[in-house]
């Protein structure tokens, strides 16, 4: 075949000077007794594979039924102890005697009055408002002094601390689904697993990568706030909408990059690479941050719109 | 040309009869008539492309003796995956789940030569006759055997698959753990590849 033909990577037509050539590359024999050799190896392989059974354990069936039931006693006290210390009992009209009424029913005393150390204590223990330190703060309306937006930065923070946490078990449960499925095909293709060393440099270079992402994360929401909070001090009142439109924005601009990345890997690889030389930096190299990050396993979706908000009414809670 | 020459596919054994089932069960039940079976039906193949990937016959038969023990090896959890009689039986090919575990020894070996040998492709010694007739052959074949072993291993393994034992893209890109699109896309480069090397060495016509 020449090589002046137009398609260089077509087939090899048999009969042409290059199937001709590849032709010339002969392959030897397998050598005399080679069956012989590997059914060897595989019997002695079995032989040493196969230790002696262990000797059977002796029952511990009575042992473990008694086990259950103690803890089932046990986990049934402590659930019946809470519920009567949360006031649950008294709730479904269920009477809960308290110690000193138990203790007088014995004893015929009269337990109405407090014995004198309890009422000491009772006295010296200062008044809850005095103990509770500065007072909640209350949004009232739209978010004009600092106090305000720091109590709805930390309400943002509470509820964003639970999501991130729910977030990560699901991804953390995925990386593992994720390694366990891979190490499964390798065994089944009779490859080798990954050694423990490269498991945990996988895991530590998804970890990095997960700082990474989060350090990034902050970094942003700091610099929100900040632009915030110099709104406020300068006597900007903010609302509902000031605070909500960053996050959805982020959210959207997330959605976008998700779709852009499906229709990249649609491509071929140099329609891909047009494709990226294409689209502005910034957006080329959010686009790339997208990819490794979903390539580590560890998609971190900007925070979705917090329902945490400053409301009219001071039980505004998420 | 030498027998061994000649072209074939591997999958000598028909696929989806259930056979290869049989087989499996055979092995995981330690039956070394099954293990003998599954040597002369399928190592010959095997071998011959172990050979062209490595240039090495000592290295290619490791490779077959390697890949035979490990079916030896996972038999029992591939006949469990696999029962006689069950539809999953009808599509288990012994061939191909070998031929993958050729495939993949034999790139990992070459990674790892390389990584020693800071890139050169050790070459076997000539240990035919010296005979005139021999000697002209002996060198047809390295200059054959220089323009395969040139390639890059993926490369070589999907001209391997591909030209010498005539598979179909689809049970080649199979071998290699590769979906079609990016296997037809590598046998691609490995055809420009050779033939750019073909017309190198001055023989294209």
């Amino acid at each position: 075949m020449s090589v002046s033909e137009p398609d260089q990577g077509g087939p090899i037509a048999r009969g042409s000077a290059l199937a001709r050539k590849l032709d010339d590359y002969a392959v030897p024999g397998l050598s005399a007794g080679f069956a012989d050799r590997v059914l060897a190896v595989a019997e002695a392989r079995s032989a040493a594979s196969l230790p002696p059974l262990p000797p059977l354990r002796r029952s511990r069936r009575g042992w473990r039924i008694g086990q259950r039931i103690a803890i089932g006693i046990a986990s049934f006290g402590v659930l019946a102890s809470a519920a009567a210390a949360t006031g649950l009992l008294q709730q479904l009209d269920i009477p809960v005697p308290t110690a000193g009424k138990v203790w007088a029913s014995i004893t015929g005393t009269d337990s109405a009055a407090p014995p004198a150390a309890l009422a000491a204590a009772a006295a010296a223990k200062p008044a809850p408002a005095e103990a509770a330190g500065p007072a909640p703060v209350e949004i009232v309306g739209p978010v004009d002094t600092p106090e305000e937006l720091a109590e709805a930065f930390r309400r943002i923070d509470e509820v964003r601390q639970g999501r991130t946490a729910e977030r990560r078990a699901m991804v953390d449960q995925r990386i593992d689904a994720r390694i366990g499925k891979a190490i499964e095909n390798r065994r089944a293709a009779g490859l080798p697993p990954p050694t423990a060393e490269e498991e945990a440099a996988f895991r530590a270079k998804v970890a990095a990568e997960r700082a990474r992402l989060d350090q990034l994360a902050s970094d942003r929401i700091a610099a929100r706030r900040a632009e915030m909070e110099r709104k406020v001090e300068s006597g900007e009142a903010l609302t509902r909408e000031d605070i909500l439109r960053p996050l959805r924005e982020d959210r959207q601009a997330f959605v976008q990059r998700q779709e852009q990345l499906r229709q990249l890997r649609a491509m071929s690889p140099e329609e891909r690479r047009a494709a990226l030389r294409r689209l502005p930096p910034e957006e080329r190299r959010a686009l790339i941050e997208e990819y490794r990050a979903r390539r580590a396993g560890a998609v971190a979706a900007p925070a979705p719109p917090q329902p945490v908000l400053p409301r009219s009414d001071p039980s505004g809670e998420p | 040309m030498n027998p061994s020459l000649e072209p074939s596919t591997i999958a000598t054994h028909p696929a989806g009869s259930g056979d290869d089932a049989a087989l499996a069960a055979r092995l995981a039940a330690r039956d070394a008539a099954a293990l003998r079976e599954v040597i002369a039906c399928h190592a010959a193949a095997l071998h011959r492309v172990a050979y062209r990937m490595t240039g090495d016959a000592h290295e290619a038969e490791d490779i077959v003796q390697e890949a035979v023990l490990r079916l030896w090896d996972q038999a029992p959890k591939i006949a469990a995956r696999h029962p006689v009689g069950s539809q999953a039986a009808g599509v288990l090919r012994l061939g191909g789940w070998l031929q993958r575990v050729v495939t993949n020894l034999a790139i990992d070996r070459l990674r790892r030569t390389r990584r020693l040998s800071d890139g050169e492709v050790p070459d076997s010694a000539d240990e035919a006759p010296l005979a005139d007739t021999l000697i002209e052959a002996g060198e047809r074949d390295s200059r054959a055997r220089a323009l395969v072993l040139a390639l890059p291993e993926r490369q070589r393994a999907a001209i391997v698959l591909t030209y010498y034992e005539e598979l179909p893209n689809a049970e080649a890109a199979g071998a290699m753990d590769m979906n079609i699109k990016a296997f037809e896309s590598l046998l691609h480069r490995a055809r420009a590849a050779l033939r750019q090397a073909f017309a190198s060495q001055g023989d294209a016509p």
